[in-house]
């Protein structure tokens, strides 16, 4: 099944880990789509910069547009406001690090 | 925008603005503010490379304070958008071509965008989207936003979208805006259209009413040259 990929990058008041914004990027997709939408969007966080905060997260092609509005809807990660914003959008993670330069 | 002595966050808001990839902001600034603290505000997200532009919230409970209030502020603002506390303010302001922007709040359940204000609608009715899903939110409110837009999409409303934003921690790209948009049930098409075309048009469309050559809507001043 092919895949979208985000670079996403994520604002916050204190440090991040990668497992952390997986348990919320799931949350806030369950929370807009419920439990079969998570089944549908199949959100994964394929990589966790914890030192620029830039989270590379792929899904389903389907789901793509509905994972961009649940990642927009993160609020906060264990009770620490988190700003959640999507920079770019690409096919494969080829695409993604023309821009991350990773 | 954050509160207008927040100098920090303002600045904050604005780095952020940029880096989410928008070229211009809606300011909603409170009319009795002072011109200097106006645009110290502005030349804060302008150092940014962020084009601002004057929006008032109108928010009043009866009609005649709401006409009273556009014959004041009209002249003096890009954007003129009204909080719709009623259906009496909402009735005027769907149907005023003075108002450019129309909104509900989504707690208020005396007054909702139903259909005969839509059919009066003359502007664009705005859906702040941040504001309105970010924490917790009851079902009732996506309930009610999800009719809303249905009834702007069966009537092919102009719809304006925005994060109705308050702190740097509620700024979101126009990508996901607009696909939260879709998620309540906007067309693509309104969704894509309600992060830059509508306000565009908005902005656009007033800036040449309020030039000195604009008489009427189809009527301006030209000025010829001598041969």
């Amino acid at each position: 099944m092919s895949k979208r990929y985000f670079l996403v990058k994520t604002i916050s008041e204190t440090p991040l880990s990668g497992d952390q914004f997986e348990i919320a990027l799931v949350a806030s997709v369950r929370r807009l789509f419920g439990e079969f939408g998570v089944a549908r969007i199949h959100p994964k966080v394929v990589r966790f910069d914890e030192t620029s905060y830039e989270a590379t997260v792929a899904c389903n092609k389907e789901g793509a547009e509905d994972l961009q509005a649940a990642i927009g809807l993160i609020s906060g990660i264990s009770e620490t406001t988190v700003t959640a914003m999507t920079i770019r959008v690409s096919g494969t993670i080829k695409g993604l690090r023309k821009r991350q330069g990773f | 925008m954050p509160r207008v002595d927040d100098v920090k966050s303002s600045r904050r808001m604005a780095e952020l603005l940029r880096l989410a990839g928008y070229s211009a902001v809606a300011l909603s600034i409170p009319t009795g503010l002072m011109r200097d603290r106006v645009s110290e505000v502005r030349r804060l997200f302008e150092n940014e490379g962020i084009q601002t532009i004057l929006r008032v919230d109108l928010s009043v409970n009866s009609r005649a304070d709401l006409l009273r209030l556009l014959r004041r502020f009209r002249s003096a603002y890009d954007i003129v958008a009204v909080k719709c506390m009623n259906q009496a303010v909402a009735s005027v302001a769907c149907r005023d071509r003075r108002v450019d922007v129309v909104f509900f709040d989504p707690r208020n359940f005396r007054v909702k965008f139903a259909h005969p204000l839509a059919s009066l609608l003359s502007g664009a009715l705005e859906f702040n989207l941040i504001s309105t899903f970010l924490g917790e939110t009851k079902s009732e409110i996506f309930s009610r936003i999800a009719k809303e837009a249905a009834i702007a999409r069966e009537h092919r409303s102009r719809v304006v979208l925005s994060s109705g934003c308050i702190s740097p921690a509620m700024v979101r790209s126009p990508l996901q805006i607009s696909a939260i948009a879709t998620a309540i049930g906007l067309s693509s098409e309104q969704s894509s259209r309600g992060v830059r075309e509508t306000p565009l048009s908005i902005v656009m469309s007033n800036q040449e009413r309020r030039s000195r050559e604009y008489v009427e809507e189809g009527v301006k001043l030209v000025t010829l040259k001598a041969r």
